[in-house]
């Protein structure tokens, strides 16, 4: 079986695993009584902005890597994560606007914590004009590796921006010091979601890293 | 007041058919390139 291969069968599962959280999510996890029905898409919205800095911090790591070991499977690697990044972050940014309109009564505020995510975006954008706007391979992957390091410096800043901030977005429910915030039952449904979206991101990874390598 | 939660399932709706509008494509996407017909 082929690396591609199996990346998309990973893919595969992983999507069906989606179609049982949108099952678990919207029938069986009872609704927030003072969000209502918009409390929801929480169940999408934090597993992809996860997805999205586990993306670009991978990016950041693999473009350390590849500067320092001067392997140029680092680079595909950094490559293949920067563009399913772009997917997540997408979703992320889909879903967050969806669920400020109906709680905060606006679609967007210029908070740190979304101004920040918005920067994460433009830089995997940004990554990605790069790569294909430098045509010698070794001047790209180091260029890329630049910008790649300065996604994994945004990271904290993102994460940190609603404790260093005022901010409107809510502070961690999960990821934080202290015990998760949440009743067992929504917090199973979060933790699924996060599983199911990390092994997304595998089987996106594991396609993309594999046609990379075919078209290098 | 009614005391129940908010009527915004439209939201919940859309943001549900987005995504997966958006994780599908790319897997899509993903088969079609490697069949070397995608962008």
């Amino acid at each position: 079986m082929t690396q591609g291969s199996v990346g998309r069968w990973i893919t595969a599962v992983a999507l069906v695993l989606l179609a049982g959280i949108y099952v678990r999510a919207l029938a069986f996890t009872p609704t927030e009584l003072m969000q209502g029905p918009a409390q929801k898409i929480f169940y999408l919205h934090v597993p992809s902005a996860w997805s999205a800095m586990l993306s670009m911090g991978l990016v950041g790591v693999a473009s350390i890597l590849f500067l320092v070991l001067k392997d140029e499977r680092y680079d595909r690697f950094a490559a293949a994560s920067a563009e399913v990044g772009t997917v997540f972050s997408l979703v992320m940014l889909t879903t967050g606007p969806l669920w400020a309109k109906p709680i905060w009564g606006t679609w967007w505020t210029w908070d740190a914590r979304l101004t920040l995510t918005l920067m994460m975006f433009f830089l995997f954008i940004g990554y990605q004009l790069l790569r294909s706007a430098v045509s010698e391979p070794g001047l790209r992957a180091r260029y890329a590796a630049v910008v790649g390091i300065c996604g994994l410096v945004l990271l904290p800043f993102i994460h940190l921006s609603v404790y260093l901030f005022r901010t409107l977005h809510p502070r961690p429910i999960v990821l934080k010091p202290s015990a998760p915030s949440l009743p067992p039952v929504m917090l199973v449904t979060l933790l699924l979601s996060f599983g199911v979206f990390t092994l997304l991101y595998v089987g996106f990874v594991t396609q993309r890293y594999a046609i990379g390598r075919e078209t290098r | 007041m009614n005391g129940g939660p908010p009527q915004n399932a439209a939201f919940m709706v859309a943001a549900y058919i987005a995504t997966a509008v958006i994780l599908v494509t790319y897997a899509v996407v993903l088969i079609r390139r490697k069949r070397g017909e995608g962008p």
